[in-house]
């Protein structure tokens, strides 16, 4: 009776609060749908979606402070993305001991399986960890991670240099801060993570990144979505730098399969851009932004163009592959990035995409 | 005289005692040689053994082309070696019956890829195999094939002396040139000191002056040199490594699932530790992410803590005391996702408040659902299916464990219900349905009701009533947990407000109306849809033992009454047992509603219950009263209104008995036995004649002795039973 009085005395909308120490702590299993202070513990809730407008495109220099070698292998290397989450106890100041541990576990790790290894414990494989200056936009984000791994042949002589093998790097570029409050400060958030080389070496890679920062790895593929933005936005700087030419291919759920590989001019691509473009952006002093209305009027346009000659609607397809010479993508999670004064925002859209994909 | 007898008594009994283990130890022969008999008898029907006889009776010189019976029995064989491995006795048959070539050379390779050994492989047959290796003419691919499995099942040849006696054998066939680098390969593995001889150094040296410097042949060496550095002079480069490569390409998939279904099934009551095997995650292994990581320490420490204080990593701990003792200097595993096993951790997270640690768990659990069960591409192949069922097992055992829910497992379940079929998982997928905290009521209807009811009302009669004790449990878990933590309001003890949940009591209360509303409507259209099977309406009447208590039992100021679509499906159910219920529920709302009145006058504050809820029940309670008590079918001013024109028509006699407590579907047996008890002799039976006081009293004895509880407390609560049948009112709850 006492416990019926009580709850009766309950005011009206009175918090229901968690205020023992034990239940403050439990709280962070509940989704905490209802807890205010953290907006992206919104599991599962439709809240999270790729961004409706974006800035445009701004070509950046971002030259000035990253190396050289660093420039040219993102500039020309095809990656292949993953997601990662956030990576506990990551310390950018110590990326000389990782490369330490991470040859280390490189060499046990194929060293397993073999007979009794005799002799020869030297290293054939060298990892280096290093930072990129200059890769950030936000001041949220941070710092991008590069990793390489070179060779040793055999037979080398110690003069020639180490044969690269392996590269891959993880970035972070304008994530949303309410996804960083949301996380501890033990965490560092660096959601995509790109890579090149041998499939053995990314996963030993993506396994002793497992283990030591208690993260997790998994494929990103970039949704049909995602490629028609990726086109909208390297149309948008054909002034400042020619596309060339957008190539695109799309398959077509017909039996047999119908692959259709679409070419598209520069200055006709930029034409449709141009008129598909709202331009009652009067007295806006600020950045041009794109939206994603202009985007699938866009993409109607050059499926309608489509649609008039071959009698075939590209709606029911489904876009496979973009490419335009500042960059191409595919849908199973490849990407090139031709132009680095691109790089950025190109980055900032899979950034996003990674963000969208992680289980919370 | 009594010593005497003790003494030629003893040896007696010692007699006596003996005969009777001699007996038993005979019965006990007995029944092994009968089941040994049995076994033969069914070793002699099972298809599998009959193949088996085959290949070690079969004729040499037989044709395999044309062959149906051969092809018949290896198929046989195939599909047990693939399935489950083959015994030793299978594996000496079989490699016997290839390597002696006794049907050619052509179908050994295939018999070959087909022996996964279950267990072990005897050393007897394999040294037999490789004496046929020198007799009999066997292709050089095969023999290669042959040594490649040697080297694949090594570890598991039972027992490596008798190899070894025939070392020098074996040595011999390095001559061979193709076969010479898997020799060398099985020799670096047998090789001892005593195995070491001048004259096999010479004879590999002088393959290596013919061959050129090969690595296999400088690795063998080396070995020799390290067991005899005298004889082999030879200096052999530093950087000699990984030259013996792995040949078991075509058995590795094949042992790898055999052996993991051979290994004890994992079970699913926590152990204090997870006796999970760590694997390497470097093979390319589709379904890796399921495997538990091992509670392993962290590599990176923190420098700052490594100074202050000893940690002891939560893996050297076995017992709650240890636990105890260490309490304040734990290290959590490198990787938390190792927690899900071990029992001890989860104690131990449950009593820190390590936010960095859950969502450390949390990302890697969610992570594991969402790429095993909503991304995965392979659907439908049992053995993932099998995988996922015992990692969901092993999810819910911890939640259980814990009492409460992951979020990661909640978000991923929001994601997996839109996608759901209803079928696959579906005991893991409602259990941790039944785990969701409170949902507010703004998201309630498009995460969870909107899936929910689409798969309601496409699925079985059994997903329904799954699904109904599902939401059942999920309302007991939102009910206690607001019955703990509301009631303790008062304690004041301050936290950080990083974590604390903000959810107002009206806010709560929506959200279990609206729960609860979504329920009646699924139970009015599922009973509807399934002709009001029992099962179902019994399921919806837990919910409703649950909804009907929230008041008194849970400390919720809210009553929410059934709707007519349950209500009346119940109360006109054809077996006593749902009307029983009914009653029940419908005594504990009166209990509830009456106390809350009586509160609400006391404190004068607080909430109300609108009129409209006194209003609904008390036409219940009066409809079920004149109904089983007055046998009134219709009354003016119910809420469902029948045409009497229509009534008649139906051509029922005096419809208005057919539902009170003689003449309804549920208690016509029983008025009919209680009829013959009271009044043995009739011949005619006139069920009416019940009515009268007297034996009326009986009957409705006679019914709660039967243990219809509800029914009596609800008769007894809402009638006066001194008054005859037909006087008896319904004395209902006032609105004011």
């Amino acid at each position: 009776m006492e416990r019926n009085q009580h709850s009766v005395r309950t005011p009206l909308n009175s918090v229901v609060e968690r205020r023992s120490k034990s239940k403050s702590y439990r709280l962070s299993y509940r989704s905490g749908l209802g807890a205010a202070s953290r907006p992206c513990f919104t599991p599962g809730l439709t809240a999270r979606r790729l961004d409706t407008s974006r800035k445009a495109p701004k070509s950046r220099d971002i030259t000035e402070k990253m190396t050289k070698e660093q420039l040219t292998l993102l500039v020309q290397t095809e990656w292949q993305l993953s997601y990662v989450t956030p990576l506990y106890r990551f310390r950018h100041t110590q990326l000389k001991s990782y490369s330490r541990q991470l040859s280390a576990f490189i060499a046990a790790e194929k060293q397993q399986g073999l007979a009794v290894d005799v002799e020869g414990t030297d290293n054939t494989f060298r990892v280096s960890f290093s930072l990129v200056q200059g890769m950030t936009e936000s001041v949220d984000d941070a710092e991008t991670v590069l990793i390489q791994i070179h060779r040793k042949s055999l037979f080398a002589s110690q003069n020639e240099p180490l044969k690269p093998v392996w590269s891959g790097w993880l970035t972070c570029i304008n994530v949303n801060p309410g996804y960083l409050q949301s996380l501890t400060k033990d965490f560092i958030c660096l959601p995509l993570f790109c890579s090149s080389g041998a499939g053995a070496l990314t996963t030993l890679v993506q396994s002793w990144f497992q283990q030591s920062f208690d993260c997790c790895f998994g494929p990103l593929e970039i949704s049909h979505m995602s490629l028609q933005w990726l086109i909208a936005l390297w149309i948008n700087c054909n002034p400042e730098s020619s596309i060339r030419q957008l190539k695109m291919i799309w398959t077509l759920p017909v039996e047999p399969p119908l692959k259709v590989t679409y070419t598209v001019n520069s200055e006709d691509a930029w034409e449709l851009w141009r008129t598909v473009r709202k331009e009652d952006r009067a007295g806006e002093e600020e950045e041009d932004s794109i939206d994603i209305e202009e985007v699938t009027s866009f993409m109607q346009g050059l499926k309608g163009h489509f649609f008039r000659h071959f009698r075939l609607d590209l709606s029911a397809g489904c876009l496979n592959e973009v490419s335009t010479a500042l960059g191409s993508a595919k849908h199973t999670g490849m990407i090139k990035i031709s132009n680095s004064k691109y790089l950025i925002t190109t980055l900032t859209l899979l950034t996003e995409c990674a963000i969208l994909k992680m289980p919370i | 005289m009594a010593a005497k007898s003790n003494l030629s008594g003893s040896p007696d009994a010692d007699l006596s005692s003996l005969s009777d283990r001699s007996l038993s130890s005979r019965a006990s022969n007995r029944s092994l040689r009968v089941a040994e008999k049995e076994r033969r008898k069914n070793d002699a029907e099972d298809p599998f053994v009959l193949a088996l006889k085959y290949f070690s009776n079969v004729e040499a010189g037989t044709p395999v082309h044309g062959n149906d019976e051969v092809e018949k029995n290896l198929v046989l064989v195939e599909r047990a070696a693939y399935s489950k491995g083959l015994s030793p006795e299978a594996i000496s048959v079989m490699l016997e019956f290839a390597m002696s070539l006794r049907m050619g050379s052509g179908i050994c390779p295939r018999v070959l890829k087909c022996l996964i050994p279950a267990t072990v492989v005897p050393q007897e047959a394999v040294v037999r195999a490789v004496a046929w290796l020198g007799v009999a003419n066997i292709p050089v691919n095969t023999q290669i094939l042959f040594i490649k499995w040697l080297l694949t099942v090594f570890d598991l040849i039972d027992a490596k002396d008798q190899l070894r006696a025939i070392y020098g054998f074996i040595f011999n066939f390095t001559s061979e040139e193709n076969l010479c680098p898997f020799i060398c390969h099985l020799l670096y593995l047998l090789t001892r000191k005593e195995s070491v001889r001048v004259f096999r150094v010479r004879k590999l040296l002088e393959l290596q002056s013919k061959l050129g410097r090969q690595p296999f042949l400088l690795n063998l060496l080396s070995l020799y040199k390290v067991f005899c550095p005298e004889l082999v002079t030879l200096s052999i480069p530093s950087q000699l490594k990984s030259v013996f490569r792995n040949h078991n390409l075509p058995w590795k998939s094949a042992l790898t699932v055999v052996q993991r279904r051979n290994s004890p099934q994992v079970a699913s009551s926590l152990n204090l530790f997870s006796t999970s095997k760590h694997k390497t995650t470097s093979r390319k292994r589709k379904h890796h992410h399921l495997g538990l990581a091992m509670l392993s320490s962290a590599v990176n420490k923190e420098p700052q803590t490594e100074t202050s204080r000893q940690l002891v990593p939560l893996v050297q701990l076995h017992s709650v005391a240890q636990l105890l003792e260490n309490m304040h200097r734990i290290e959590l595993p490198a990787q938390m996702g190792s927690l899900l096993g071990s029992s001890l951790g989860l104690h131990y997270l449950d009593c820190v408040q390590d936010e960095s640690a859950l969502l450390r768990l949390n990302f890697w659990l969610g992570y594991t659902l969402q790429e095993e069960l909503l991304f995965s591409s392979d659907e439908g192949s049992s053995q993932s299916s099998e995988e996922s069922m015992q990692f969901l097992d092993k999810l819910l055992s911890t939640q259980h464990f814990l009492q409460e829910g992951f979020s990661s497992s909640e978000a991923f379940l929001y994601k997996f219900l839109s996608v759901w079929d209803g079928s696959v998982l579906r005991p893991q997928i409602l259990g941790l349905l039944s785990n969701i905290p409170v949902v507010p009521s703004s998201q309630i209807g498009q995460l969870l009701f909107e899936p929910l009811m689409q798969l309601f009302f496409t699925s079985s009669l059994f997903f329904k009533c799954g699904l109904m004790e599902s939401l059942n449990n999920m309302l007991l878990k939102w009910l206690t947990w607001h019955s703990v933590y509301a009631l303790e309001d008062d304690l004041d003890i301050s936290l950080n407000s990083h974590t604390s949940i903000n959810m107002t009591l009206s806010g709560f209360k929506d959200s279990v109306m609206e729960l609860v509303d979504f329920v009646g409507r699924l139970a009015s259209v599922g009973l509807q849809l399934e002709g009001c099977h029992s099962l179902l309406l019994n399921f919806i009447l837990d919910f409703y033992t649950t909804v009907c208590d929230m008041f008194l039992k849970y400390g919720l100021p809210l009553v929410v009454v059934p709707p007519p679509g349950v209500f009346y499906p119940a109360l006109f159910a054809t077996d006593p047992v749902s009307v029983d219920r009914l009653a029940f529920i419908m005594h504990r709302y009166k209990v509830n509603l009456t106390s809350a009145k009586s509160q609400e006058k006391l404190t004068k504050q607080a909430f109300r219950i609108s009129r409209q809820t006194f209003k609904e029940f008390n036409n219940y309670a009066v409809f079920m009263v004149n109904c089983l008590w007055n046998a009134k079918l219709i009354q003016p001013g119910m809420s469902i209104q029948l045409g009497e024109e229509l009534l008649l028509k139906s051509n029922v006699p005096e419809y208005w008995k057919s539902f009170d407590l003689i003449y309804h579907p549920a208690f016509m047996s029983y008025a009919v036995d209680f009829h013959q008890k009271c009044w043995p002799g009739r011949k005619d039976m006139d069920l009416d004649s019940i009515k009268h006081s007297k034996p009326w009293n009986w009957y409705l004895e006679y019914l709660f002795n039967q243990g219809y509880d509800g029914l009596k407390l609800f008769i007894q609560s809402n009638t006066s039973r001194q008054l005859t049948a037909g006087d008896g009112q319904g004395n209902s709850l006032s609105t004011e």
